[in-house]
């Protein structure tokens, strides 16, 4: 189906259509468009347009706290996200390869952390840390809150999704590419190194995108794990707005959402390498 | 990933079992670490919360793990929690609607376009699909503030300002606004995998194009329908963010309610119990979800895979392909 | 083929995928540079003897052996075969180059021999000057010669085919039979491939296994399994024929069901019943009462007439059967529907098939 259908649709219910879809689009952008655009206003007032400024990124980027939330957002987005491609790679390969015992049960659980809402999932590990910490701290050591507990959750969802991914490619794996390896001499290990890793790597690399967009995007899960000192960005961004609204609140946001938009950028040209669009969507 | 096969020469059942032996180990192996790392930091989690949802709550705001009780699930009879929870439900519901009506006809539109216009548009959806969620609730706050410049817009056209944010109705926008791509999404999919020659048949079989959108169009994407419905309606019913941020007092969801009862309450038990239910809510969304999608196109995607070696023994329809 | 050693020997070999047998009991010799087909519906378990040969598959029971060799548990590493798979199954990823390599590169060939042995293969196909390029940069048949390029290039002592040309169109098809055939005398090795494909099978190999259901049922050249089949699925399964249900009368002759007696060898003793299968192409029409004298004759009526260009097939009620007659190369129709025929053939166009 790649030219325009026009089964039956009438005239005047094909223009509606057209200008609904603009309607919904501009629904969808303009909100952003009106952040981003008074993210450089001059003035300190948000309703007023006082002259174009980088006054407030200025000011965001001179805020310790916020440098400091930049940083932590940074490293737990790493850290968890190069774990859980590796944990989350192997999980889907193990569920798509193999039969072992306890493979229904883990079947089952990968998907759960992705099902069920943010805030029981971070209630759940909030409760965990506080009754793991009573029982370490029984043999000598004070553990608190922070950007390792952060980490810890972030990966507790993130290997689900780089799982969900990988799977999803692994599905589409034509095993007889496997087979002609093996048929032509390699061996177990040298067939997955040079037949089937470079075949998932772009699934691999499409996990790995989103687990960073998920641990740059997490606000409440962070929210409750997260210690003094180990804010994350989202998180900061969160309390701030409880507050009020600010210009620089506005430049930050101008900058995650940079951030967001260079990502959905890099992993939409991750896939177009092969899957089509429908590919695309069903992976998420 | 093949097993190390150096049985002796002769063929037998003994070698095969061997084989499937090995093999098992080694996929026991690769799935190991992150079978342990969700052990420990999701399902032992999710089992501590079932158990503090029957544990006391001291005088104190302590959790006592001792005199287990179901208090908190017998407190979420009170007219209060009801409230909240049928609140939840309606507002989710209602986004989910909504989701559906102003979706769908836009995801026609989409699917419908020439292969080159459709491919831009999708990135256009994708983008917000994407775009950190937090930011994006904060633009609809930003833009709707009543001294933000949606006010500021209307006072200076002559309407006055208007109050819009902390009612329900902000919520529903921001939650519209913020899971909207979720029901586009899985819609596109439905509606670009859609054989329009079956639209085209019911015309021919003196359909109009109302009927045979009913008739047709519409059945044989139900099952994107429903994928877009769960998947709009289980964050919104668990929502924490949105409501937060742009409802008032009289907006109190389920997911800010147990929020609370970990923060300024500091009843974990009753916060324990809610968000049991909250899981058990959803997870029966998502069953249900995956009975009614079985059979339709997407919902029933083929899960048997190409053969190979060792999964025949599980799947013996599929291992012979001659 | 016992006096030499056997290409592939199979014995006994039998492959259980759970409760269901999909290779029953098989034994088969195939000899040193023999070009072998394994013919059979799908699902008749070919493919998997083909898998069990290359390593791909194991057999639950029996014995395998290739010049000699047991193999039987081997891995397809350790195998003196090599395949080339049904959709041919080139690495995406890899150039044609690369593709072809692969298994040289596994066995730790490298420098100057890689290279000819490269150029060799590449050159045996007709691929020179496409090394650069992806799989999904060919066409169907390009990518086909890179499969058997990447197969050959190993000097494999045994070449097994998968359905090798199910994937092209008729055409290109024809043209690959020959090609594969010139190719197999020119290399000189074994080629097992498995079809589904009758006239396929029968153009291009010296010698043909029929399967089905997981038992071979008859191995034989070309000839004797379309003259001469050993039973009613394989009489049936390659080319058209009549099949006429009989009982044996006496050695050379046999009564049919219709109460007509005809004169055809049997094998099976007096009384036995037994299925008489005639070709299309071996019967021939005359108008009523001219029948032969040497061979044998059913009397019936034109029912239907099909003109298909090369050939007229008439449809022939004969009592209670229906007899297909195919008439080639004549000029205008003879018969018309309703006129009254004898339906004739030589002594031995009639082949016996026991039950």
């Amino acid at each position: 189906m790649s030219g325009v259908v026009e089964v039956g649709l009438g005239r005047r219910t094909r223009r509606g259509l057209a200008v609904w879809a603009w309607v919904v689009f501009a629904f969808l952008y303009v909100p952003i468009f009106v952040l981003v655009v008074f993210s450089f206003n001059a003035s300190s007032r948000v309703n007023i347009w006082g002259g174009f400024s980088f006054q407030w990124y200025g000011e965001a980027l001179r805020n310790d706290v916020i440098t400091s939330a930049i940083r932590v957002s940074l490293i737990v987005a790493l850290v968890s996200t190069v774990v859980s491609m590796v944990l989350g790679t192997a999980v889907a390969l193990a569920l798509d390869r193999y039969r072992f015992r306890g493979r229904r049960a883990l079947d089952g659980t990968v998907y759960l952390p992705i099902v069920i809402p943010d805030i029981t999932m971070a209630v759940m590990l909030l409760v965990f840390f506080a009754e793991a910490f009573k029982f370490i701290d029984s043999f000598g050591p004070r553990l608190t809150l922070g950007i390792s507990t952060v980490a810890l959750s972030h990966i507790a969802f993130n290997i689900s999704f780089v799982c969900v991914v990988v799977r999803a490619r692994l599905d589409q794996f034509d095993r007889t590419l496997e087979e002609a390896a093996r048929d032509l001499y390699a061996t177990g290990w040298q067939t997955f190194r040079r037949v089937t890793l470079p075949l998932i790597m772009p699934g691999v690399a499409a996990g790995g995108l989103l687990a960073l967009t998920l641990s740059l995007d997490d606000v409440v899960i962070s929210a409750f794990v997260s210690g003094p000192g180990s804010t994350t960005l989202p998180v900061y961004v969160f309390s701030s707005i409880r507050r009020g609204v600010t210009p620089e609140l506005n430049a930050i946001s101008t900058l995650m959402l940079a951030a967001s938009i260079a990502l959905v950028l890099g992993s939409l040209a991750l896939q177009r390498r092969r899957a089509s669009a429908s590919q695309q969507t069903q992976v998420l | 990933m093949g097993p190390a096969r150096r049985s002796p020469p002769t063929a037998g059942a003994a070698g095969e079992e061997a084989a499937a032996v090995a093999r098992r180990r080694q996929g026991m192996l690769l799935a190991s670490p992150g079978a342990l790392y969700l052990l420990i930091f999701f399902v032992v989690p999710l089992g501590l919360i079932t158990v503090y949802s029957f544990a006391t709550r001291t005088s104190t705001g302590r959790t006592a793990l001792s005199g287990w009780n179901v208090e908190s699930y017998r407190a979420i009879g009170d007219d209060i929690i009801v409230g909240i929870i049928g609140r939840s439900a309606w507002l989710a519901t209602l986004t989910t609607v909504l989701c559906v009506v102003v979706g769908y006809p836009f995801a026609y539109y989409i699917a419908t376009r020439p292969r080159h216009v459709r491919a831009v548009l999708l990135v256009l959806v994708m983008i917000p699909f994407w775009t950190n969620a937090l930011v994006r609730v904060f633009a609809i706050r930003f833009l709707l503030g009543s001294n933000g410049p949606a006010s500021a817009l209307s006072e200076s056209l002559g309407f006055g300002t208007f109050r819009i944010l902390f009612t329900p109705t902000a919520v529903t926008i921001g939650m519209v606004y913020s899971f909207l791509t979720f029901m586009v999404l899985p819609l596109y999919v439905a509606l670009e995998r859609m054989d329009w020659s079956l639209t085209e048949a019911a015309r021919d079989l003196y359909a109009s194009g109302a009927k045979a959108f009913w008739k047709v169009t519409l059945p044989l994407t139900r099952s994107g329908i429903v994928a877009g419905c769960v998947l709009v309606f289980v964050p919104s019913f668990g929502s924490y963010v949105v409501p937060d941020i742009l409802g008032g007092a009289k907006t109190l969801l389920i997911g800010s309610y147990i929020a609370r009862q970990f923060r300024d309450a500091r009843n974990w038990p009753l916060g324990a119990a809610l968000s049991v239910l909250l899981i058990v809510a959803m997870l029966v969304a998502v069953a249900l979800n995956q009975r009614s999608g079985s059979g339709a196109e997407d919902g029933g995607r083929p899960r048997g895979r190409r053969r190979g070696p060792g999964r025949g023994v599980a799947e013996p329809a599929t291992a012979e392909a001659s | 083929m016992t006096e030499a050693v056997a290409a592939v020997e199979i014995e006994g070999v039998t492959k259980r995928f759970g409760e269901v047998v999909a290779v029953d009991d098989i034994d088969l010799a195939i000899g040193d540079g023999e070009f072998f087909a394994l013919l059979g519906p799908s699902g008749c378990g070919k493919t998997t003897t083909l898998r069990m040969i290359a390593g791909l598959d194991l057999p639950t029971e029996g014995r395998l052996r290739i010049f000699g060799e047991e193999v039987g548990m081997a891995p397809p590493d350790r195998r003196p075969v090599n395949t080339v798979f049904q959709a041919y199954a080139l690495f995406p990823h890899m150039t044609v180059r690369q593709n072809i390599e692969f298994g040289l590169r596994m066995r730790g060939i490298k420098g100057p021999e890689l290279g000819r042995r490269v150029a060799e293969a590449t050159g045996m196909v007709r691929l020179a000057g496409m090394e650069e390029r992806r799989p999904d940069q060919l066409s169907g048949g390009q990518q086909q010669r890179v499969a058997l390029a990447r197969a050959l290039v190993n000097q494999p002592k045994v070449l097994l085919l998968d359905e090798p040309l199910g994937a092209l169109d008729l055409k290109l098809r024809q043209e690959m039979q020959q090609e594969l055939k010139a190719l197999q005398r020119e290399v000189g090795i074994t080629f097992v491939f498995v079809t589904h494909d009758q006239e396929e099978a029968l153009a291009m190999s010296e010698r043909i296994g029929v399967m089905s259901e997981g038992r071979l049922l008859q191995v034989g050249t070309p000839r004797e399994i379309y003259d001469r089949p050993a039973s009613r699925f394989v009489a049936d399964f390659i080319g058209r024929t009549n099949i006429l249900e009989a009982s044996v009368e006496s050695a050379g002759t046999v009564r049919l069901d219709s109460g007509a007696l005809i004169d055809a060898e049997a094998s099976t003793p007096e009384g036995s019943r037994v299925a008489v299968s005639l070709r299309p192409e071996r019967v021939r029409l005359q108008p009523r009462g001219t029948a032969a004298a040497e061979g044998a004759s059913l009397d019936g009526e034109v029912r239907d007439i099909t003109y298909l260009g090369h050939a007229v097939v008439y449809e022939v009620a004969a009592g209670p059967v229906s007899v297909e007659v195919r008439v080639e190369g004549e000029v205008g129709e003879p018969f018309a529907a309703g006129d009254e025929v004898t339906v004739a053939w030589d002594r031995g166009a009639a082949a016996v098939v026991a039950d």
